[in-house]
C-alpha cells in the first residue's frame, strides 16, 4: 500500500483539504479526485501541454507534478481562469478568432495564454509562438490561436492604459 | 407594431466569419469528451497486448489476475468463442486466439473498479509464447517459404461491404501474404510511352505517420436490462458501425444506440472498428456493468492504425511540347498484420494518377502485402498525399526535360471546367488553372525559382528553395457505399427556434456550425436561433459518415433541402393568409417580409404560433434525404464517383541549411478551389490546420517502425509541428460556384494536407539541385541526400 | 512502480540531510524528470520520497566573490529571468532559452538537471564549459558537511553521477568568466527548445586581437556524459581563427567525441554535425 499525504491548498480561490497517494500526479488528483475534467490528459509526459495549470502564478504541466507537492500552494485550472475577467476576454478572443476546432488542446492553451499575457510575454508574434511552444495542437495549425492571444493581449494592454475597465 | 417600421435588408451569412457554436464551452473547459464522461457504476478496462511481434500463443494464465481484489472480469478469446472478425477484410478477431501477428495484438482484457487495479491485473497475466519468424517487409513476406500471416479462413464477411468491382470482400484465408491487389488502366500505356519524347522513372518511398489526435481513443459500453447496447463512441461512421456491431454481437441493429461525445480529433482515425471497442462491449456483456476503456498515449501510438506507407514506382512521359502522354504506376503497400482502410487507399491514389492533369494513358497496379507490422487505416487524404508526391515530382522533372517552366507545363496539362476524364470523372466546376495562376502569381514563383537556382554554387550553406504542387480530390462526397447520402430532420418551435437534427457528425471541423449557417440563411434567422442535434443514432437520420471531405457538401444540401421545405410551408401559409403570391414573400431577419420592399408582414414566431394554435393545428417539421448525383465505379474503377471535385495549388518556400540538413518551411501560398466560402473562419481553420499537418508529414513526423516495433511511441520522439515552426500562410479561395454544391460550396477537409510534401520536395530540388524521393525530410535524411549518403528507395520486382 | 512507503517535505537543509543519512530516499525537486521516468519504469522509487522544494537554503542566485552561486532549486525560468545570469553567465543563459517549454522551465530545476546526469542535459554542457562545481551536503556524523566537486568529474555515465545517495546537491558554483569572455550555445534541433539535442556545443573564449584565449569547449549527446574537449581547446588556445585552425580543431574534436547511433540520430550524422557546427560556432564567437 502506497503512503498517503494530507494536503491543504487553494484551488481556484477555494481552500481544499485532501488525502492523496504519494505517487499520484496533480493531473490525476484534479480529474479523478476533484472532478475537474477541464484539464486534460494528452500524454502524461509533459510533452503536449494539454494538462497545463497555474501553480503559485506560473504554468506547469500538471501531469509532471506530484499531487503531494500541491500542499500549501495556489492552484488555478481552466475552470478558474475563465471566471476572471481577463480569462473571459481571452475565451471570447479564442472563440472570435476561430482558434477552437476539436477543442481538446484549448484549455491548456487558454491557461498558458493567460499566463503569457499576465507576464507581458505576448507582445509580438515571435514571443507568443515561443510562449506556446509547449502546447501541441493537431487541428488548427496554431495560426488562429496566435491571433487570439495577440488580440487578447492587445485588449489587456488597452485595459491597463485606460485604467480599470 | 409601430407604423413605418424599418424594412429588413437582405443580409447574408454566406462568406462571413462565424465562430463555432461549441467554441465557448470548449474554451472554458466545460466540454466533456469521452475521457471525461463518468457513467455511474462503470468499470475500467485495460487491454493486455502482445509482447511478441509474431508468435503462437501457447497458454494464457489469468488466475492471479482474476483473484486481485477489485477485478470483475478477465477475458481472453476462450471466453468469447462467439466473437466475430472485424475490419475491412474481416481478417481480424478482437481477442486473438492461437496467434499474435503484431506487437499491438490484443490477447486479454480486464475490467476492474479502477484503472490502477486494471493495470495491476494486466501485470499478473502470464502468457507463454512460441516465437515465430518475423516478417517486416513486403519483400520478406513474398519470399518463397515466408511464414504466412493469415492462412486460416475467417467468418463469412457479412456486413457493410465496399461496393468495389462487384465482389464482396470476403475472407477465405490467404495462401500467400497478398492481402489485396488493384488494377486500373485507361488507354494504352505502351502506346503512350512509344509516343513520348521524354520518359522519366523514379521510385518513391512514403513512410509511416500517425494521426496523433490530442484526445486518446476511448469507449464506454453499457447494456440495459433488455440487452440493448448503448455505446459512447467517437466513431466517424455511427450508422455503419451500428450495423457492424450488431453483426458482431448477433443482435438486431435496432437494439444498438450510439452516442457520439465531442471528439478530440478524428482525421479519419475513427472510420473502422478496432478491437478495443468490441472488447469493451464483451466486458460489458460479461460483467453486466458499464465498461469504460481509455488508451494511454503510448497505446495510442502503438495500437492506432497509421497512414498507409507506400513504395511507389512511377514512370511517366510527355511530348516535347509538354503534353503528358502516360503514367505507369506500381505500388507495394505494407498492409501490416490486419486489413483496415489503408489497403483501400488505391481507390483514391488511382484518381490522382489517372486524372491529376490530363493524361490519356495510364496503368496502375498495387499489391497490399501482409507483414507483422502495425496496420494502416484511413488518414486525411487517404493515399492522395502519397500519389501526389510522386506525380508532382515528375511534373517538375518532365518540365525541366522539355525546357518548360513548371507553371507553364502544369497549365498546359491542367483540365478545364466541363472536362470528363478517362476515368469518368466529370469536372463540372473546375478552378484548377486559377489555382495554379493565383498561387504562382502571389508567391512570385517563377522569379524566385530562377533566383534560387542561380545560387546553387554559392558558398553560403543556407539555400532558399521554392516549389509548386497541386492536388485533386473529391469535393462532393464519394459514392463507395450503397448510399452516399445524409438525412436531416428540421423542426421549428413556437418561438421560431430551430432544431436541426442531422446525421452528419461533428469532428471538430465545424460541420455543426456550417449546417446551422446554411439553414439560417434559408430561413432568415440568426445563428442563435439554432440548436443542432447530431450525436445520437436513436434520434438522427442516416448519414454514411464523416469522410471523403463530404460533410459540408452532402449534409449541407440535406439541411438546405429540409430548410427549403420548411420555408415553402411557412410562405405557403403566409401566402394563403395575405392573398399574395408565395414568391412575393421572403423570410428575413426573423420576419416574413415582402420580397421586393422588405416590408415586414409577420414576426415569424408569432406567425408560427398562429399556425399551431389554430384550426390548422400545424407544426413546421420537415425532413430531407440528400443523395448526391454521383455514381458507383464499375468493375474497372471507372465512374463519376463524386458530385464535385476540388483542386488546390500550394507553393512552398523553404530554407535548407546544407550543413545540418534542417529544412525550414518559411511560407505557404495556397489557392484552393472551394466552390464557395461558407464560413470564412471555419474554412481558414481547415486550410491552416491541413497545411501544418502536411508540413509534419513532409518534415518532422516519422513513426519509426523497426522489426515490427514502434520505437518512438511518444511526443518526445514523434515530432508534431509546434507553434514556433509554422510557416507564414497566404491562402486564396477560388470560388467556382459549383452547381450542385450547397450555396456553391465543395468539400475541403482533406485538400490542404495533400500537396505540401510534394511542393516541399520540389522546393528542395530548387534549393540544392538534389531530388529526394523518400519521406520524411528530417534533418539527417536531407543531409544524407545532399551528401550522397542516403539509402535510396529501391524497387524490388519480386514484390 | 515500486510503492512509496513514506512521503516527507523537510523545511531545512539539516532536516533534509538527516533524512538522506537514513538511506533509501528518492529526492523530488521539480518532478519534470522524476515523474515520467518512474511512470515509464525507467526509475524505481525508493521507499522514502523526499520533496525538497520547501528548503529555502536551496534557492537563490547570488554573486559570491569570484563565483556565482546558483541554488539547486533555482528553476530554468528563474535563470532566464535573471539579469545577472544573462550578463555574467551568458553561455548558461543561452542554454536556458533552448530548454523544453515554458511549462517545464517553470518547474525544472538546475539541480535536478545536474543530478539527472543526462548526456544531453541542456544546462550541463554550458556549466561544464564554465568550470562549474557541484556543492554537495551530507550529514555523515551528525554535523552538516559540504564538499565541492568540479562538474568535469561529476558525471560518470548516462544518468549516473558521483553524488552519493546520502548526499544532497545544494548549489552549483560557477566561477565568473574573465572579462571579454563570450560564448555560444548550439543545440541541434528543428525546434527552439522542445527537442532532445542530437548534439549540443557550448563554446566560450576571450578575444585577444586575432587570437582566442581561455578557450572552453563542451559537447553534449556525443558521449556517455556531457564532456569537455581539452585537446580541441588546446588546439585553439592562442591561435588565430583561420581556415586551417578551424579544420584542425574540428578534426581533433571528432577524436574526442564518442557518439552512438540511436533513434534520434546516427553516429555518422552526429560526427558530421560536430564537424560542421563547431566550425560555425567558432566563426560566430570570433565575430562577437
Amino acid at each position: 500500500m502506497s503512503a498517503s499525504c494530507d494536503i491543504a491548498f487553494a484551488l481556484n480561490g477555494v481552500k481544499r483539504e485532501l488525502t492523496v497517494p504519494a505517487g499520484m500526479s496533480a493531473l490525476e488528483m484534479l480529474r479523478e479526485r476533484l472532478g475537474l475534467t477541464g484539464t486534460k490528459y494528452g500524454c502524461g509526459e509533459g510533452e503536449c501541454g494539454s494538462c497545463t495549470i497555474l501553480v503559485d502564478g506560473a504554468t506547469v504541466n500538471s501531469c509532471l507534478m506530484f499531487a503531494a507537492d500541491c500542499d500549501g500552494r495556489e492552484l488555478v485550472t481552466i475552470e478558474g481562469v475563465v471566471t476572471r475577467q481577463a480569462g473571459e476576454r481571452l475565451r471570447d478572443a479564442f472563440v472570435a478568432s476561430g482558434a477552437v476546432q476539436c477543442g481538446f488542446c484549448t484549455p491548456g492553451l487558454m491557461v498558458q495564454a493567460s499566463h503569457l499575457i499576465e507576464r507581458d510575454h505576448a507582445r509580438d508574434e515571435a514571443a507568443i509562438r515561443r510562449g506556446i511552444e509547449g502546447n501541441l495542437c493537431r487541428c488548427t495549425g496554431y495560426r488562429k490561436i496566435i491571433e487570439a492571444i495577440a488580440a487578447a493581449a492587445d485588449a489587456a494592454t488597452q485595459g491597463t492604459e485606460h485604467g480599470r475597465r | 407594431m409601430g407604423a413605418a417600421e424599418k424594412p429588413v435588408a437582405k443580409d447574408t451569412l454566406i462568406g462571413k466569419r462565424i465562430p463555432k457554436l461549441d467554441a465557448p464551452d470548449k474554451a472554458s473547459g466545460k466540454t466533456r469528451y469521452i475521457q471525461d464522461l463518468e457513467v455511474p457504476g462503470a468499470l475500467h478496462a485495460k487491454i493486455l497486448r502482445s509482447a511478441q511481434v509474431h508468435a503462437r500463443i501457447v497458454s494464457i494464465d489469468t488466475r492471479a489476475a482474476r483473484a486481485l481484489p477489485g477485478v470483475h472480469a478477465v477475458i481472453t478469446a476462450a471466453d468469447v468463442p462467439w466473437q466475430r472478425p472485424i475490419g475491412v477484410a474481416k481478417d481480424h478477431l478482437p481477442l486473438k486466439t492461437d496467434r499474435v501477428r503484431s506487437l499491438r495484438d490484443e490477447i486479454a482484457a480486464v475490467a476492474a473498479d479502477s484503472e490502477a487495479i486494471a493495470e495491476a491485473a494486466l501485470k499478473l497475466i502470464r502468457v507463454e509464447y512460441e516465437p515465430l519468424p518475423v516478417v517486416v517487409t513486403p519483400e520478406q513476406a513474398l519470399a518463397p517459404g515466408a511464414p504466412l500471416i493469415h492462412p486460416e479462413p475467417r467468418g463469412t464477411g457479412e456486413g457493410p461491404q465496399l461496393k468495389t468491382s462487384g465482389a464482396s470482400v470476403a475472407f477465405a484465408g490467404k495462401p500467400d501474404n497478398i492481402a489485396m491487389t488493384f488494377e486500373y488502366a485507361q488507354g494504352d500505356v505502351a502506346q503512350g510511352e512509344a509516343e513520348s519524347d521524354v520518359v522519366v522513372e523514379d521510385v518513391f518511398r512514403l513512410h509511416y505517420v500517425t494521426h496523433c489526435c490530442m484526445g486518446v481513443s476511448g469507449v464506454i459500453a453499457e447494456f440495459d436490462s433488455s440487452g440493448n447496447l448503448l455505446l459512447y463512441s467517437n466513431t466517424q461512421v455511427p450508422f455503419l458501425h451500428k450495423r457492424e456491431f450488431a453483426e458482431l454481437l448477433d443482435i438486431d441493429p435496432g437494439r444498438i444506440r450510439i452516442i457520439q461525445p465531442p471528439i478530440g480529433g478524428g482525421f479519419g482515425s475513427k472510420l473502422d472498428i478496432y478491437p478495443f471497442e468490441p472488447i469493451a462491449i464483451f466486458l460489458a456483456r460479461i460483467t453486466r456493468r458499464p465498461v469504460k476503456l481509455v488508451f494511454t498515449r503510448e497505446e495510442e501510438f502503438i495500437a492506432s492504425p497509421t497512414r498507409q506507407p507506400v513504395l511507389l514506382k512511377l514512370r511517366s512521359g510527355c511530348h516535347k511540347d509538354g503534353t503528358l502522354t502516360f503514367r505507369t504506376v506500381e505500388t507495394v503497400h505494407d498492409n501490416g498484420a490486419y486489413t483496415s482502410w489503408g489497403a483501400t487507399t488505391p481507390f483514391v491514389m488511382m484518381q490522382t494518377i489517372s486524372s491529376l492533369y490530363r493524361v490519356p494513358h495510364c496503368k496502375y497496379h498495387t499489391k497490399a502485402i501482409y507483414t507483422n507490422n502495425p496496420y494502416a487505416g484511413s488518414f486525411r487524404g487517404y493515399g492522395n498525399l502519397q500519389a501526389t508526391f510522386a506525380v508532382e515530382a515528375h511534373m517538375d522533372k518532365l518540365a525541366e526535360a522539355v525546357g518548360m517552366d513548371g507553371l507553364a507545363f502544369r497549365l498546359k496539362n491542367a483540365q478545364d471546367p466541363g472536362e470528363v476524364t478517362p476515368q469518368g470523372m466529370h469536372f463540372n466546376s473546375c478552378g484548377f488553372k486559377e489555382c495554379l495562376r493565383t498561387a504562382a502569381g502571389r508567391s512570385d514563383f517563377l522569379r524566385k525559382q530562377a533566383e534560387n537556382r542561380a545560387r546553387w554554387n554559392d558558398t553560403d550553406p543556407i539555400k532558399r528553395g521554392i516549389g509548386i504542387a497541386s492536388m485533386l480530390h473529391v469535393g462532393g462526397g464519394a459514392k463507395i457505399y450503397p448510399s452516399d447520402g445524409c438525412g436531416t430532420i428540421l423542426k421549428i418551435d413556437d418561438f421560431a427556434h430551430l432544431t436541426l437534427i442531422t446525421g452528419a457528425s461533428e469532428i471538430g471541423q465545424g460541420s455543426e456550425t456550417v449546417l446551422a449557417q446554411l439553414v439560417c440563411e434559408e430561413l432568415g434567422l440568426p445563428l442563435s436561433a439554432v440548436t443542432v442535434v447530431n450525436n445520437d443514432t436513436d434520434i438522427t437520420p442516416w448519414d454514411v459518415g464523416v469522410h471523403a471531405s463530404r460533410t459540408t457538401f452532402i449534409a449541407g444540401n440535406s439541411a438546405i433541402g429540409a430548410a427549403r421545405k420548411a420555408r415553402a410551408k411557412i410562405l405557403g401559409a403566409a401566402a394563403a393568409k395575405t392573398g399574395l403570391a408565395e414568391d412575393a414573400l421572403e423570410l428575413r431577419g426573423g420576419y416574413i417580409v415582402r420580397r421586393d420592399s422588405g416590408e415586414k408582414l409577420f414576426e415569424l414566431g408569432k406567425f408560427l404560433r398562429g399556425l399551431h394554435f389554430s384550426d390548422r393545428a400545424e407544426l413546421v417539421m420537415t425532413t430531407f434525404y440528400y443523395e448526391p448525383p454521383s455514381h458507383h465505379q464499375d468493375r474497372q474503377f471507372k465512374g463519376d464517383v463524386s458530385a464535385a471535385y476540388a483542386w488546390a495549388t500550394q507553393v512552398c518556400e523553404i530554407e535548407v541549411d546544407t550543413q545540418t540538413g534542417i529544412v525550414r518551411l518559411l511560407k505557404v501560398t495556397g489557392a484552393h478551389d472551394v466552390g464557395r466560402v461558407l464560413n470564412r473562419l471555419g474554412i481558414e481553420g481547415q486550410i491552416e490546420g491541413g497545411i501544418v499537418m502536411g508540413q509534419g508529414y513532409a518534415l518532422t513526423e516519422n513513426l519509426m517502425v523497426e522489426n515490427g516495433v514502434v520505437r518512438n511511441p511518444n511526443f518526445r520522439d514523434y515530432k508534431l509541428v509546434t507553434a514556433p515552426e509554422i510557416p507564414e500562410m497566404d491562402v486564396s479561395f477560388i470560388e467556382t460556384m459549383d452547381g450542385e454544391g450547397p450555396q456553391g460550396a465543395k468539400g475541403v477537409g482533406e485538400a490542404p494536407a495533400i500537396c505540401i510534401a510534394a511542393a516541399v520536395a520540389n522546393a528542395i530540388f530548387n534549393a540544392t539541385g538534389v531530388r529526394i524521393t523518400a519521406l520524411p525530410f528530417t534533418p539527417e535524411n536531407v543531409y544524407r541526400a545532399l551528401h550522397g549518403a542516403a539509402q535510396l528507395p529501391v524497387w524490388n520486382d519480386a514484390a | 512502480m515500486a510503492d512509496i512507503k513514506r512521503y516527507t517535505a523537510p523545511t531545512t537543509l539539516e532536516e533534509a540531510a538527516g533524512i538522506l543519512r537514513a538511506g533509501n530516499v528518492t529526492v523530488l525537486a521539480g518532478g519534470t524528470d522524476l515523474m515520467p521516468q518512474t511512470r515509464a519504469g525507467r526509475l524505481q522509487f525508493q521507499p522514502v520520497l523526499m520533496n525538497v522544494r520547501r528548503v529555502p537554503e536551496l534557492g537563490g542566485i547570488a554573486e559570491q566573490g569570484t563565483a556565482m552561486r546558483i541554488g539547486a532549486l533555482v528553476t530554468i525560468t528563474e535563470l532566464l529571468e535573471s539579469a545577472l545570469v544573462r550578463e555574467r553567465l551568458n553561455l548558461l543563459w543561452q542554454a536556458c532559452d533552448h530548454f523544453a517549454s515554458d511549462q517545464i522551465r517553470n518547474a525544472a530545476t538546475v539541480g535536478g538537471n545536474v543530478c539527472n546526469a543526462s548526456p544531453a542535459g541542456d544546462t550541463l554542457v554550458p556549466l561544464l564549459a564554465l568550470n562549474a562545481r557541484a556543492v554537495l551536503a551530507s550529514k555523515p556524523n551528525g554535523a552538516l558537511q559540504l564538499r565541492c566537486v568540479p562538474l568535469t568529474g561529476f558525471f560518470l555515465g548516462p544518468g549516473r553521477s558521483c553524488r552519493a545517495p546520502t548526499e544532497l546537491l545544494t548549489a552549483i558554483e560557477v566561477p565568473l568568466p574573465p572579462a571579454g569572455f563570450r560564448g555560444e550555445f548550439y543545440k541541434h534541433g528543428t525546434r527552439p527548445g522542445l527537442d532532445i539535442a542530437a548534439i549540443a556545443i557550448a563554446l566560450g573564449a576571450r578575444r585577444d586581437g586575432p587570437l582566442l584565449r581561455d578557450v572552453r569547449l563542451a559537447f553534449g549527446a556525443v558521449a556517455p556524459t556531457p564532456i569537455r574537449a581539452p585537446r580541441t581547446e588546446a588546439a585553439l588556445e592562442g591561435r588565430p581563427l583561420d581556415a586551417a585552425t578551424l579544420e584542425t580543431a574540428a578534426g581533433i574534436a571528432l577524436e574526442e567525441v564518442h557518439p552512438i547511433s540511436d533513434l534520434r540520430a546516427s553516429d555518422w550524422y552526429r560526427r558530421e554535425l560536430i564537424h560542421n557546427m563547431l566550425k560555425r560556432v567558432l566563426t560566430h564567437v570570433c565575430q562577437l
